[in-house]
């Protein structure tokens, strides 16, 4: 079973950051998604850069809409997201306990599947 | 589910995740395997004992760590040992009371010690019963009552093994260290040999419950992805990840609603995990990039690509198959193989072709006692209209076939053949 932990970062967190603080953390995400691999936990994972560099894309009804970031009227950002193969929710949660970035975001933790019921 | 039982599921878990990085670590400061496979699970009964009532630590990786040291400072202190190997360890070990909050290891070292726990536990001098069970513990994670579980043995008989197999790991003074270059090849194939038996045991499921079985078949490609992240030029660890990625694929389709097999011509393909299809593909042109078309899990995993390329049954490549079942034979000469290509032979020139290529196999003493060679047999004197030969057949299957649903599905078709009366 495959499930996705997506790291749910504050707004503007990163801008309260030294770049020296911001790369440590990096690296921490880093050896954390390095871990994951050797341990054949990992199937994907990316760090995401700003939202203010993103766009979301809608074709509804013939209409195509491009809003560029960032998109304020969330108070979080998907700061980056980790693939992962864990057997139970429970295992999923071990691994996801592990992250650096419980300690200042939020981890989301979602199993993959269909999207109808 | 009682509170109790949550709980113990939730450590059961953190267990599976951290054991292997922590029995590693224990193993390479400690230079003793047994110790450190005993001081964990000491860690993991105090766990069991303490997370109930005072909850799970956060950091519960670094809680095993300081526990299982603190332990094996312990054990270490009552032993006579020899003076030698205790000064070592005092200077090893002289780290660990100070920087309890930090007990962790660098992810390098965290990598080879994955690789030489994989070793150990799948090496040739242990039996294959015993690597199987020492692999499941060390690097699956798995407590002695769950293993059990899954090959439907009493627990004793798998703490027996452990026991057992660390005890020939001592006595032939196996060290943990990474194999020399000349014996690498050969211990490789040891340890995948290993976790395609981990896999089969959870995707077969010749025994063992329903909970089980994802499970194992996740710790097989969970181990293959270690190896994978630590010897990614060898073609056969791809190979072995593409055949069991394409076979897991088929993992929801393959059953229906009340358990029973569903033979792959009948399965809803679009049931079928593409995602998985597409690492397996991925991972066998990896295999094949490398020169390793001709491997043996390459060429089962082509095998298997045969069918995920096919949106329906009518249009597998048979020919293509019986192909690959020819090269499969010269490589890994087995009447399983055989009777394999057989039924593809059927399938590309009808069921009395792959009759005749049945028959000497059943003069074959080492297919005696497995129920899939009357099981195709029965299929093809059914196509054939020899239907009292094919009943006969289904029932001979259903009398060898080690799991209840198999069997039961075998004597279905064996019944459906009765003449109406």
């Amino acid at each position: 079973m495959a499930y996705l932990l997506t790291v749910l970062e504050p707004r503007g967190q990163r801008s309260e950051r030294t770049p020296e603080q911001g790369r440590e953390l990096y690296q921490r995400m880093l050896d954390f998604g390095a871990g994951l691999q050797q341990r054949g936990l990992l199937v994907a994972g990316e760090a995401l850069r700003s939202e203010s560099e993103g766009f979301r894309l809608s074709l509804h009804e013939g209409e195509r809409r491009v809003v560029d970031g960032p998109f304020t009227e969330a108070r979080e950002m998907i700061g980056g997201f980790f693939l992962i193969n864990a057997a139970s929710r429970d295992e999923a949660l071990a691994i996801a306990a592990e992250c650096p970035a419980a300690q200042w975001a939020t981890i989301e933790v979602r199993e993959t599947g269909t999207c109808y019921e | 589910m009682p509170v109790t039982d949550a709980i113990r599921h939730r450590i059961e878990a953190v267990w599976r995740i951290e054991a292997p990085r922590l029995i590693g670590s224990l193993a390479r400061t400690l230079r003793d395997f047994g110790l450190a496979e005993e001081v964990a699970q000491d860690a993991l009964v105090a766990a069991l004992e303490t997370w109930p009532i005072k909850g799970v630590p956060e950091r519960p990786g670094a809680w095993l760590l300081t526990t299982a040291r603190r332990r094996a400072i312990d054990i270490l202190r009552h032993a006579t040992l020899a003076t030698r190997k205790h000064e070592l360890l005092e200077h090893d070990m002289s780290g660990w009371t100070q920087s309890d909050d930090n007990a962790t290891d660098t992810e390098d070292e965290f990598g080879d010690d994955l690789l030489r726990l994989i070793f150990i536990a799948c090496h040739p001098v242990l039996s294959t019963d015993a690597r199987v069970a020492l692999t499941l513990r060390v690097l699956g994670g798995l407590t002695t009552p769950e293993i059990a579980r899954a090959f439907l043995v009493p627990e004793a008989t798998v703490a027996q093994r452990i026991v057992r197999a660390k005890k020939v790991l001592a006595e032939k003074q196996v060290s943990f260290e990474l194999p020399p270059p000349a014996e690498l090849g050969s211990r490789l194939a040891s340890a995948l040999e290993v976790v395609y038996l981990i896999f089969n045991e959870g995707y077969a499921a010749t025994s063992g419950d329903d909970w089980m079985r994802p499970l194992l078949c996740a710790q097989a490609l969970r181990l293959a992805r270690t190896i994978l992240s630590l010897a990614g030029d060898e073609p056969e660890v791809h190979g072995l990840i593409a055949l069991m990625e394409l076979q897991a694929s088929r993992f929801a389709a393959r059953v229906d609603a009340a358990g029973r097999p569903i033979l792959l011509a009948a399965q809803d393909r679009s049931r079928w995990d593409a995602a998985s299809i597409r690492r397996g593909l991925a991972a066998l042109a990896h295999a094949e990039a490398l020169d390793g078309a001709d491997g043996s899990y390459a060429l089962q995993a082509a095998l298997a690509a045969c069918h995920a390329r096919a949106e329906q049954h009518d249009a597998t490549d048979w020919a293509r198959i019986v192909a690959l079942y020819t090269r499969l034979a010269n490589v890994a000469p087995s009447p399983v193989i055989q009777l394999n290509r057989a039924v593809a032979l059927a399938m590309r020139d009808g069921p009395q072709a792959g009759l005749d290529a049945l028959a000497p196999l059943l003069e074959e003493p080492r297919m005696a006692g497995y129920h899939l060679l009357p099981g195709v047999r029965g299929d093809l004197l059914e196509r054939l209209g020899r239907l009292d030969e094919a009943r006969a057949a289904f029932e001979q299957a259903a009398a060898l076939a080690g799991n209840a649903r198999e069997r039961e599905f075998l004597l279905e078709r064996a019944a459906s053949l009765r003449p109406v009366s």
